[in-house]
């Protein structure tokens, strides 16, 4: 019984610790789907469908890196992200 | 001059200029060989397809070893895949490095099914490909561990993300097997 508050106190610990860590694993797990519209962004993906044999992948990829490119010409950066997304998801089909 | 020698005096103009256009270009730095700048679709296509028929061509009188299906050697490709080529080329259930997304051109995901031949395959990975990051793997492995890598490439399309972590914890360490072979041509292999 002497000893409860202490173990109540070492739950508390590794509870804290544990949850602690879920932020920054969900921050890791979403790094993978980060999407800037830039330049570099958008050389990199044309890099990846260079690389993709043809297919029903590709074809995808390419259009939605042409629609990035034009939503880029048009300032709207969060279309131009969607659609930079939605080309890497094509590229790791 | 008679017109068959004004028409070949034109031709040769034409292409010594042409040559000195390509002379000034390559000069001036004009081309960006920067690898996070892409090749234009044609020089990319021109590069592949010097890389794929020459690979092709040297390929072509390769005898491939009948036991590729062996699991011993299976096993002992999966070991050195996953030190030596992983990196670059990944692997079942592996996400992208920062060398894989750097690269210029990208190595190819070999978990991914190929049109290559195992004649190929070992070519690549024995002579590796000029200007892509692929190297040579002839210069410090024998034949037969080269072969062994080819043997778990042409398993590697169908492995699950367990199967291949199970594969590699079993494989025999790539350090041991370089010392149980003594290093490079101790065994007398037939060399391609």
């Amino acid at each position: 019984m002497r000893k409860l508050p202490l173990r109540n106190t070492s739950l508390s610990l590794i509870l804290i610790v544990s949850f602690a860590g879920v932020p920054l694993t969900l921050a890791l797990g979403h790094e993978e789907h980060h999407a800037e519209c830039n330049d570099t962004a958008i050389n990199a993906l044309k890099a990846d469908i260079q690389a993709m044999g043809e297919g029903e992948a590709k074809t995808t990829a390419r259009k939605e890196l042409e629609a990035a490119q034009q939503s880029m010409a048009k300032n709207d950066t969060e279309g131009c992200k969607n659609h930079i997304h939605s080309a890497m998801e094509a590229t790791e089909k | 001059m008679s017109n068959a020698g004004r028409r070949w005096s034109l031709v040769a103009g034409a292409l010594l200029t042409l040559l000195g256009a390509v002379a000034v270009a390559v000069y001036a730095g004009i081309y960006n060989v920067a690898a996070d700048v892409p090749h234009t679709q044609p020089v990319y296509w021109l590069f592949e397809t010097v890389r794929d028929r020459s690979i092709a061509s040297r390929a072509r009188d390769i005898v491939v070893p009948n036991e590729l299906s062996d699991p011993a050697r299976i096993s002992s490709g999966a070991g050195q895949y996953a030190e030596m080529c992983s990196v670059c080329h990944l692997a079942p259930g592996m996400k992208r490095t920062e060398i894989s997304r750097g690269l210029y051109p990208r190595a190819p995901e070999l978990r991914r099914k190929t049109d290559l031949t195992a004649a190929e395959q070992f070519w690549i990975v024995k002579h590796g490909v000029k200007m892509t990051g692929m190297p040579a793997w002839g210069v410090t492995h024998d034949d037969k561990l080269l072969w062994d890598v080819v043997a778990f490439l042409r398993k590697l399309p169908e492995l699950t993300q367990e199967q291949y972590e199970v594969l590699v914890k079993n494989a025999p360490k790539h350090e041991e097997l370089m010392q149980e072979r003594g290093g490079r041509h101790q065994h007398g292999d037939k060399h391609e």
